[in-house]
């Protein structure tokens, strides 16, 4: 079939609408009728090279949500008509990662910035050429072919636009929290960086009963969103947050401090090992460049305070468990994600998106397809 | 020495006994507390009617808050006129226990059957010489009582006495069956059976780490509606409905957690929390059974191998009293944990029995006493 789709050609240009030749899902696909796409950082970072694919060009977008229009053979978990989340990670259910409960970690994850199909070949084709898909996914496009260990059934009742986001932002950010850091009830959490991830870290922190959650981002328009999903307090810098801890926890400060700024940097790791305390825990959730391996830590303070730093992909979430679990609480009410939803934008305006993006105007912008 | 009055229980299933008793001044590392409230927990019940063997003569109670008015020699925990909240588990820091994070298991605790004080002796004594223990090495039915400074929490004096002393018990009790003992994580469905003075706070923590379904199986009314206010998303009057709800609303899969806080053990409470919970999944026994009851039926293939299911003993939640009386008392300042909502009645110590008569049948989720 013929469609359009948002793709890059060169690191550091704009993403390009072209027209899009795609073929019929093989054995062990799925094509997907996108109804929404958000636009996450990530693909900002295939943008300009801070996360190279393999091969270029690609069709961008790796969280999305939709309808399955067509199976190719032996895809056993989905039918024609099913409402899926497409998950950012595949979970095969069968490598070590996943049969040890670290589905997040899935061995399938090691092509994802290969974004070909299982036998090297591609559904995708761009001006006679094969296209790569970010994540295996390519969800900057109304139609897509992926693999069956990507799509997540889902129940009807949720609309797809907000289901979208918990393909990828929302699930990395409350799994930050909740598995990452393990947030008790009474915790004093401090989270860097509020934007489509840092917003549910907040909430995430919110539902596990921290009760002080301080929400640190330089851009007054993210601090004020942070407040309306749980933050108690607001600071512009790492510095100001390290002032008022001491005040805030006497003396004992924060249990955790979650990284999910837009880029990670090596100072950043070092100022969140300063906001927390004896036995505290640093989660890093964001994206430094491939290429940035300095990070300035306070290692006397990781010692002798015995301070964890620890890494955190997907939120260490499970995507079949966790996906239909945090739709569950959206219904509910409990996981608030139509307020993540700043503007909506038309696939041709995804550059305008990423502008807004750039310039602190969006906690989540989302692509809607017609 | 000094006079002071106290419920006693002379003898099992005898009422409690409101009396004048003597009280010695403070041996080396104890101190006298007067203390000002006195939560009534279910457990100075279980020793009055003989459901808990313990050494008698005893004065009851060990859910108290007051004022430190005097100290032995060596005493480094508190000074004179501190508020504290006495903790039910002594803390004395050093044992195997304190010494790897589980002061809730403190080797001191070994004398709360008979209130021995570590420096050897009883401190109460009735006008003909008997020596008194105080149930928990407390007392707290007694206007004044000397206890270890290692049962002493200093606590900031803008709390209320009243609430202070369920920190003493009841609170961490429940609050760390669901937080720290089932480890309810944000999504879980917590089923807790029996919604008092323990379980309200099981309801609490829950409600706190975030759980998605708070199912409380009471069959008394005022509780299942109390138990609405703390948090409790669906409640039960009887375990074979919420069987039904929890399969429903679990897609099959059955709750993360089950959680006993009834009055007194039983074996039905077991086997149905056993059946309500679903694979790789946690019964949490809270509450006390009685003295010679050893019979709890679990189909061992079904309910616990095949399904890998844990059962799970504790006390005092697996708080640290040091640590979390402090902790919980801050998170009732900032609003986060209803104290005040878990009091239904106050009583004076003369009314101790119609007290727990109100417990008794079921009109209470927590009496506390005001001493003079």
């Amino acid at each position: 079939m013929k469609t359009q789709a948002a793709v890059l050609w060169e690191y550091g240009q704009d993403w390009q609408i072209e027209e899009l030749e795609l073929d019929d899902p093989r054995e062990g696909e799925v094509l997907v009728r996108l109804a929404a796409s958000g636009l996450c950082h990530s693909d900002e970072h295939v943008r300009v090279g801070d996360l190279p694919m393999q091969a270029l060009p690609v069709i961008g977008g790796h969280e999305g949500a939709g309808v399955v229009e067509k199976v190719g053979r032996n895809v056993t978990t989905v039918a024609e008509g099913d409402h899926c989340v497409l998950s950012y990670i595949p979970a095969c259910g069968r490598c070590p990662s996943c049969a040890q409960g670290h589905q997040n970690l899935c061995d399938e994850g090691a092509e994802l910035a290969v974004g070909l199909a299982r036998d090297g070949t591609a559904r995708h084709h761009v001006r006679g050429q094969d296209a790569r898909l970010m994540c295996l996914l390519g969800t900057f496009a109304p139609y897509t072919v992926c693999r069956e260990t990507s799509v997540i059934k889902i129940k009807e009742d949720v609309p797809l636009d907000k289901a979208a986001l918990v393909g990828c932002g929302v699930t990395t950010g409350w799994g930050t929290a909740v598995y990452g850091a393990e947030v008790s009830p009474g915790d004093t959490v401090v989270v860097l960086g509020i934007g489509g991830v840092g917003a549910n870290a907040v909430q995430g922190a919110r539902i596990a009963g921290a009760t002080q959650i301080l929400a640190v981002d330089p851009s007054p328009f993210n601090r004020e969103q942070a407040k309306r999903f749980g933050a108690t307090h607001t600071f512009a810098s790492a510095a100001d947050a390290r002032a008022a801890l001491p005040d805030l926890t006497r003396g004992r400060m924060a249990n955790s401090a979650l990284i999910t700024v837009d880029l990670a940097t090596g100072a950043i790791l070092g100022d969140a090992i300063s906001l927390v305390g004896k036995l505290g825990t640093v989660v890093l959730a964001s994206l430094a460049s491939v290429t940035d391996d300095r990070a300035v830590v306070p290692m006397f303070e990781v010692t002798a305070f015995q301070k964890r730093i620890v890494g955190s992909l997907f939120g260490n979430a499970n995507p079949r468990y966790d996906i239909p679990k945090l739709l569950d609480l959206y219904r509910q009410g409990d996981l608030l994600l139509d307020e993540l939803v700043t503007r909506t934008y038309s696939l041709d305006q995804v550059n305008q998106g990423y502008d807004d993006m750039r310039t602190h105007r969006n906690i989540r912008g989302v692509i809607r397809y017609p | 020495m000094m006079r002071t009055r106290a419920a006693v229980i002379w003898e099992a299933g005898k009422p409690f006994d409101v009396t004048e008793l003597n009280l010695d001044e403070p041996a080396s590392g104890e101190v006298r507390i007067r203390f000002a409230a006195a939560g009534m927990c279910h457990s100075d019940l279980h020793v009055r009617t003989g459901d808990s063997v313990c050494r008698l003569p005893m004065v009851a109670g060990h859910e108290g808050a007051g004022i430190v008015d005097a100290v032995g020699e060596g005493v480094t925990r508190v000074r004179i006129g501190d508020h504290v909240v006495c903790s039910f588990i002594p803390v004395c820091g050093t044992c195997r226990y304190c010494a790897t994070g589980r002061q809730n298991l403190c080797d001191q605790g070994a004398q709360m059957q008979t209130g021995l004080l570590p420096a050897g002796g009883f401190r109460f004594h009735d006008d003909a010489g008997a020596d008194l223990g105080g149930f928990c090495m407390l007392g707290t039915f007694s206007q004044h009582a000397v206890v270890s400074q290692w049962s002493c929490v200093p606590i900031d004096k803008d709390i209320p006495f009243d609430v202070a002393a369920l920190v003493g018990c009841g609170v961490p009790t429940g609050w760390g069956a669901s937080v720290n003992v089932a480890g309810v994580r944000a999504g879980d469905t917590v089923v807790i059976f029996g919604a008092g003075g323990v379980g309200m706070n099981a309801v609490q923590g829950a409600r706190h780490a975030g759980a998605r379904h708070i199912v409380v199986v009471d069959p008394v009314l005022f509780k299942r509606d109390s138990a609405l206010r703390f948090g409790a998303t669906h409640v039960f009057a009887d375990a074979a409905s919420a069987q039904d709800a929890v399969a429903a609303m679990t897609r099959g899969q059955l709750a993360d957690h089950a959680i006993c806080t009834v009055g007194v053990l039983e074996a039905e409470v077991v086997s149905r929390a056993a059946a309500i919970i679903g694979k790789g999944a946690q019964v949490t026994i809270t509450s006390v059974g009685r003295t010679g009851d050893n019979q709890i039926q679990l189909a061992a293939n079904g309910a616990v191998v095949g399904f890998q299911r844990r059962i799970q003993g504790h006390v005092f939640g697996m708080c640290s009293p040091v640590h979390d009386i402090p902790r919980l008392l801050r998170l009732y300042r900032e609003g986060q944990l209803m104290l005040d909502e878990l009091i239904t009645r106050r009583y004076r110590l003369d009314e101790i029995n119609q007290g727990y008569q109100d417990l008794d049948d079921g009109k209470l989720i927590r009496g506390v006493i005001l001493h003079d």
